[in-house]
């Protein structure tokens, strides 16, 4: 206790609260911009450490590493891209809200979820340093191999209505997840001789991807605001009084989001997908997740707060960083000299209090700054969508581009987009695609360690044994009460519409996005099956778990697209035609960044953009755009990177 | 901040469409005043290669002549294999760009694997930070001493692949034909180390600053029994001395000096001693273009000598990177080529254990 107190008044230095809400502004303001998170919030304060003392230095990469889960609900709710990966839940039902006029009501249930998620971990990294070591130590490769497949289990509740596409989408993820190379194999898979390939594809870009570009083509190519109507966000009291309905949702989020914070390697992105699937599985209303759903964004605000400080738990207790932002944390605690592990913990006790209490501090600060920030940030939503969409774009690029700076997280970013936009319009669930890419790699890995070094034993291993309960238990009970339901229904003669079956979606037209998604997922697993023929057995085994249900459901969709296609020529759409030009210039922008650079490729598609689709005057797009070069050529000279120069230019004209 | 320049190969025609200004390489000068000098790294931030680099970011700032402005940059991705393949297209023979990496870039060069694209044994090399590692048993295991180790059974160990920086820590195993089956996959040094710790694996190694922070403990409380160093360059390049961070633990060749009454010699002992050259005696090694003339080298190489009189560098490096001193351009360069370019029977021994043993196939 009396080193709490005295880290406390070490805090209240004035030169560490100036570090600390240094850091806090980085990190919200990072939080806000798609695809720029804690990672690159942390990276950029990293030389700027030096500038206070140890313990302020500290403190400005804990205000960052703090916030960023909180201010990135901002972007989420407001424009429908995710702030961060860890964030997309947030994204789907928030941005739902926010086009139903709800924005205010979103916005404050994120804030305060994960105010609550960063006192929790907050919380529990106080309390965590004396009972956490045995818990981390408990848990063996084999138990972490099971709270893999436990999340997978929550993922599954959120397939949706169509179980056939949800399932596929689920296994795309997964084959995703299989680029680069194979844990248990010296193989490195798909990565068609392209080394930007070899470590596999990032989880920023793959998030972006699938969500963000498609909400920016859609801005681009329609008109008008976010939302139909004024979004008023300063009426605060209705959200207040959600959240208090929905406290212990989020509370339980935030206890599942500090479990993830203690299993290395396990981040926030896999802790906040499984609090928002448990989330659903508990909602007796399961309908409206995904349309709008404030508890929905109550777990997963909870949970990836929580995560991220509870990840400083293995950090701080055995060198080992439990997140990326932690790993970059944790080189700073080594530059300064301090090596975590027991011993750091019974020596220095005022530096590990001094650390709860700048997370805890920066949490309940960030949230209230959110709430002051967020009616000028609203205002944003009334301006037209293809203004917002520009400078939205050029952040996304940014922000991929800072992955591994080569052409390959353009192309990779882009690529997806066009799939997520397809996606979007033929109304298959994206989330099982983020599901599955965030667990394929620990599913692999945990399993073939647990082989290698248990053989088939580690299955009767208590712990695992008490973990695969977590999936019995809820689904055999599950079973029992849908019997109970059936024979009761039956007993009234009431037939219950059998849940989850794509036949009963009655029958409706087919899309020309829903032909072509079909037509590519039967090419992608196709090609994979051919591939994957050629892999070590070791490589082979989690790509086939993806391939096999992939390609027999892919040709199932199809069929069904083609033959409700052949059968209903009336009810055939050509969906989203008016986007289509969008998302032909945004591929063209991505071949002219890699052959004339950044600057030039950019000053060309803004142009077109904003005087083709915006409807702005030559001028006043010229103007827009130089304004917004210059910005992102600020910005990465701030993040210490060189913008994409392309094949025929030597030199960035900015 | 320098200015964002880029020179591309094919660029010279197609630039004189485009506004823009050409800056020539700088010629070589006799100092770097008002200079920036950019360390490439290849990983993340946070890791253990750019902990060092960072930390040496202000002794060179300080030392080398004219003190030019040091940065760090971080360029990950392909297991390093992205960054010096952009060092390839991207370096000047200004001395201005330094590749600083270890042997993830190496082993994939000497391996030859189809991805890499740089010329790793034609640089010139800037300067060098050793690495020490120490291998260690669990106590449960029942082994005291070297010759235990050398007849066990059933000895566990966790790695992150058999070609990464596990490799020599494998080819120790088999100079002392120890039956050892090895668990890969692991994602870092971090979560093996906790693998250990929960009894999964038996035998592990650790760098030498990670041990003394956090292994030697668990060593003293007669958990864990620590057996040898890696070792430690000798000055004719071989990996034979003891490592000075651990002085009371033989290297590698001593515990087999003491094991079988001779130096080991052979195939075996030739490919351990090429790897843990790269591993761990050029653990850390800083490249420089090909053509960096001579001049340039020296500024590098007299820094060095300050950097290693420097009381400040001397405290504070025992803390973050285990109190080695820097080795210098002139005597390394040698060396490094040599470990780079093993010979054709070292290479396929290499290849051959990989391929049967860890089914590792480039």
């Amino acid at each position: 206790m009396e080193h709490a107190l005295a880290a406390l008044s070490e805090l209240f230095e004035p030169m560490r609260l100036l570090a600390l809400f240094t850091g806090m502004i980085a990190g919200m303001l990072f939080g806000m911009m798609p695809g720029l998170g804690g990672v690159a919030a942390v990276s950029i304060m990293l030389p700027f450490i030096f500038l206070f003392d140890a313990m302020g230095g500290l403190a400005l990469l804990l205000g960052a590493i703090a916030v960023v889960y909180t201010s990135d609900t901002i972007t989420s709710v407001m424009l429908g891209a995710p702030g961060s990966p860890a964030s997309a839940p947030t994204a789907i039902e928030g941005h739902a809200m926010a086009k139903r006029g709800e924005a205010s009501t979103a916005l404050s249930v994120g804030f305060l979820s994960s105010m609550l998620g960063g006192l929790v971990g907050a919380v529990t990294l106080a309390l965590a340093i004396p009972i956490a070591g045995p818990i981390v130590l408990a848990l063996g490769t084999p138990e972490l191999l099971m709270f893999a497949l436990v999340g997978l289990y929550f993922a599954s509740s959120m397939v949706g209505k169509d179980l056939a596409v949800g399932i596929l989408a689920g296994c795309f993820g997964l084959l995703l997840g299989t680029i680069g190379p194979a844990p248990a194999a010296a193989n490195f898979r798909f990565t068609f001789g392209q080394a930007y390939l070899l470590d596999g594809l990032s989880l920023t870009i793959v998030a972006l991807g699938l969500f963000a570009i498609a909400e920016v083509i859609g801005m681009l190519a329609g008109g008008g605001g976010i939302s139909s109507g004024r979004q008023v966000v300063s009426n605060w009291s209705t959200g207040f009084a959600v959240f208090w309905k929905h406290k212990w949702l989020a509370l339980r989020g935030a206890i599942i989001g500090t479990f993830g914070g203690f299993v290395p390697a396990v981040g926030a992105n896999a802790s906040t997908w499984v609090a928002y699937g448990d989330a659903m599985r508990s909602a007796k209303d399961k309908s409206r997740f995904g349309k709008g759903e404030p508890r929905g964004i109550a777990a997963a605000e909870g949970a990836n707060n929580a995560t991220v400080i509870s990840d400083l738990v293995p950090t701080l207790l055995f060198s080992v960083p439990g997140g990326p932002a932690a790993a970059i944390f944790l080189g700073a605690l080594f530059s300064f000299g301090f090596y975590p592990g027991p011993r750091m913990v019974s020596e220095q006790p005022t530096l590990l209090y001094l650390i709860v209490w700048s997370v805890a501090l920066a949490s309940v600060v960030g949230a209230a700054i959110c709430f002051a920030i967020t009616p000028l940030m609203a205002r944003l939503t009334r301006i037209r969508f293809a203004l917002i969409a520009a400078p939205l774009l050029l952040i996304m690029v940014a922000g991929a581009y800072q992955s591994t700076q080569t052409l390959g997280d353009i192309a990779v970013l882009l690529v997806l987009g066009i799939v997520g936009w397809f996606m979007k319009h033929a109304d298959w669930p994206r989330a099982p695609v983020l599901v599955g890419f965030v667990l394929a790699a620990p599913m692999e890995q945990y399993f073939w360690l647990s082989n290698q070094i248990h053989g088939w034993s580690w299955l009767v291993r208590p712990g695992v044994l008490i973990i695969a309960g977590l999936i019995v238990v809820p689904m055999l009970w599950k079973a029992v009460m849908a019997r109970r339901r059936k024979l009761a229904d039956a007993a009234a003669a009431i037939g219950l519409e059998p849940l989850l079956s794509a036949e009963d979606d009655g029958p409706r037209g087919t899309t020309t996005s829903r032909l072509m998604l079909a037509v590519l997922a039967v090419a992608v697993f196709a090609y994979a099956a051919f591939e994957t023929s050629g892999f070590r057995a070791n490589a082979r085994l989690l790509p086939m778990l993806a391939i096999i249900p992939g390609l027999a459901l892919s040709l199932f969709v199809l069929v069904r697209e083609v033959r409700s296609f052949l059968t209903q020529r009336d009810a055939f759409i050509f969906d989203a035609w008016n986007e289509y030009p969008v998302a032909a210039m945004l591929l063209l922008y991505g071949i002219g960044i890699a052959l004339v650079g950044l600057n030039l490729a950019t000053l060309a598609f803004l142009l077109f953009v904003l005087v083709r689709f915006a409807g702005m005057r030559w001028i006043t797009a010229l103007i827009y755009t130089g304004v917004l070069i210059v910005g992102i050529n600020g910005m990465f000279v701030l993040m210490r990177l060189t913008p994409p120069g392309g094949y025929f230019t030597s030199v960035n004209i900015f | 901040m320098e200015a964002p320049t880029k020179i591309y190969a094919a660029s010279t025609a197609a630039a004189a469409l485009v506004a823009g200004i050409l800056v020539a390489p700088s010629p070589a000068s006799a100092d770097f005043s008002g200079q920036t000098i950019e360390i490439i790294v290849p990983f993340a931030p946070g890791g253990a290669t750019d902990v060092a680099a960072r930390f040496l970011e202000k002794y060179l700032e300080r030392h080398l002549a004219g003190n030019p402005n040091v940065e760090v940059v971080n360029r990950e991705g392909g297991g390093s294999i992205l960054g010096a393949n952009w060092f390839e297209a991207n370096a000047r023979p200004d001395g201005q760009r330094v590749l600083f990496t270890t042997s993830s870039t190496a082993n994939p060069y000497v391996l030859g694997q189809p991805e890499v694209e740089y010329d790793l044994a034609a640089y010139r090399v800037a300067y060098g930070l050793p690495f020490g590692s120490v291998t260690y048993v669990s106590s449960a295991t029942g082994i005291a001493t070297v010759e235990d180790f050398a007849n066990a059974e059933g000895l566990i160990y966790g790695g992150i692949g058999a070609a990464a920086s596990d490799l020599p820590t494998l080819l120790s195993f088999e100079l002392f034909d120890v039956d050892v089956q090895s668990a890969l996959g692991f994602t870092g040094r971090g979560p093996i180390r906790l693998s250990f710790e929960r009894g999964e694996t038996n035998v592990d190694f650790q760098f030498t600053p990670v041990y003394l922070t956090q292994v030697a403990d668990t060593v003293e409380a007669g958990n864990a029994v620590a057996l040898m160093s890696g070792g430690y360059m000798a000055a004719d390049g071989n990996m034979t001395d003891r490592d000075p961070a651990v002085p009371d633990l033989p290297s590698v060749y001593e515990a087999y000096v003491d094991l079988h009454g001779e130096a080991p010699s052979g195939v075996e002992w030739d490919a351990y001693n090429a790897m843990a050259a790269l591993t761990l005696g050029f653990g850390l090694s800083a490249y420089l273009h090909a053509d960096t003339p001579e001049e340039i080298i020296q500024l590098y190489a007299d820094a060095v000598e300050r950097i290693n009189a420097d009381p400040e560098f001397l405290e504070e490096s025992q803390q973050v990177v285990g109190g080695y001193p820097l080795s210098s351009p002139i005597e390394a360069e040698g060396p490094l080529r040599a470990a780079l370019q093993p010979s054709d029977e070292v290479r396929e021994y290499l290849i051959n254990l990989l391929s049967e043993k860890y089914d590792v196939d480039f």
